[in-house]
C-alpha cells in the first residue's frame, strides 16, 4: 500500500533502506521517517484493537456505559502506550500530543460498537426474557 | 437474530464497495477531474514556496498582488474540484437513499440486535426506531446500519485511498 511515489510524496527519498512495514510495526523503537505512513498504521491498529475489544466485551459480556469509558480508555491508552513507549516517536513532530488519539477515533468506535452489538446479540440475546 | 445483525453488515459493506466504486467510475477516473486535481496540488505547491520566499525577502506591492491571484486561481480550481465531486456523489446519494428505505421496509418494526447498553436519550429515537415497547436496549434496523456504514466506508476510503487529498 505504501508505494514509493507515495513515500516520495512525503518526503521520503529512501537513501536508507527500511525494513518493510510489518517488521517495523511489530519491532519496537523502528524509523518511521514518513510521519503519514505512521499515522495509517497507527489507524490500522486502531482498528484492530476496536474489534478484538468489541468480541472480548461481547463474549464476556461487558454491558453498560463501563463497556464504553473501559473501551476509550484500552483504545486510546494502547495508541498511547504503542507509539510513546513501544516506538518512542517524538510527539512534537505530530503536533499535539493527542494527534495520535484523534486519528480516526470515530470510526473506531462504531467498529468496535457494531462488534460488541453483534457478539453479544448472538451468544447472550437469549439469556434476558427476549 | 444473529443473522439479521450480520446481514446488516453484509448490506453495508456491500453499499459502501458500490458506492465507493460508483463514486470512481463518475468521479475520480474522470479526466476533468485527474486534471483539476493535478491542477490543484501543483497550484498549492508553487503557492506555498511563493509565500515562503516572499516572506524572506520582505513583501513589495507587485509580487504581493501576484500572490493573491494566485491565491484565486487556486480557490477557483478548488471550488470546479468539489463540484465535479458533489454532482455524482448526490446522484449516488439519493440511489442509496432509496436503497435504504427499501431495506427500512424489510425491517420495519423488527428487532435486528439487542444493545449491551441504553443508548443516552439523544440516540433513543434512532435506536428504538418503530419498534414496539419500552425496551431500550432492542435495536432497530436503521442503528446498526448507521454504525456499520460509518466504520466500514470511512476503512474502504482509505482502504482505497480514493479520498482526495487536499481536502
Amino acid at each position: 500500500m505504501y508505494s514509493a511515489a507515495h513515500a516520495k510524496r512525503n518526503g521520503v527519498h529512501g537513501k536508507n533502506k527500511l525494513a518493510p512495514l510489518y517488521l517495523r510495526i511489530l519491532k519496537s523503537q523502528s524509523e518511521w521517517p514518513d510521519k503519514d505512513e505512521f499515522l495509517d498504521v497507527i489507524y490500522w491498529l486502531r482498528q484492530l484493537v476496536a474489534i478484538i475489544i468489541g468480541i472480548i466485551w461481547g463474549i464476556l459480556p461487558l454491558k453498560g456505559f463501563l463497556g464504553i469509558v473501559l473501551f476509550c480508555m484500552v483504545n486510546t491508552g494502547f495508541v498511547y502506550i504503542y507509539a510513546s513507549y513501544y516506538q518512542q516517536v517524538d510527539e512534537s513532530e505530530f503536533g499535539e500530543g493527542w494527534e495520535f488519539a484523534k486519528e480516526g477515533f470515530m470510526t473506531t468506535f462504531a467498529g468496535f460498537l457494531v462488534t460488541w452489538i453483534i457478539v453479544y446479540t448472538g451468544i447472550h440475546a437469549n439469556d434476558s426474557a427476549f | 437474530m444473529w443473522e439479521d445483525g450480520l446481514l446488516i453488515v453484509a448490506v453495508s459493506f456491500f453499499t459502501a464497495f458500490v458506492g465507493e466504486g460508483l463514486t470512481w467510475l463518475t468521479v475520480y477516473r474522470t479526466q476533468k477531474y485527474q486534471r483539476l486535481k493535478a491542477e490543484v496540488e501543483k497550484q498549492s505547491k508553487k503557492l506555498e514556496k511563493k509565500k515562503e520566499s516572499v516572506n524572506v525577502a520582505e513583501t513589495d506591492k507587485a509580487s504581493k498582488k501576484k500572490l493573491e491571484r494566485d491565491e484565486e486561481r487556486l480557490r477557483n480550481n478548488n471550488r470546479d474540484l468539489n463540484f465535479v465531486k458533489m454532482k455524482s456523489m448526490f446522484a449516488i446519494g439519493v440511489a442509496f437513499t432509496a436503497l435504504l428505505s427499501c431495506f427500512n421496509n424489510i425491517f420495519d418494526g423488527r428487532v435486528v440486535a439487542k444493545l449491551p447498553f441504553v443508548p443516552i436519550a439523544w440516540f433513543q429515537g434512532i435506536s428504538h426506531r418503530n419498534l414496539a415497547g419500552e425496551d431500550f436496549t432492542d435495536c432497530s434496523f436503521i442503528f446498526l446500519y448507521i454504525l456499520s456504514t460509518m466504520s466500514i466506508r470511512q476503512n474502504v476510503q482509505k482502504l482505497l485511498v480514493l479520498r482526495h487529498p487536499a481536502q
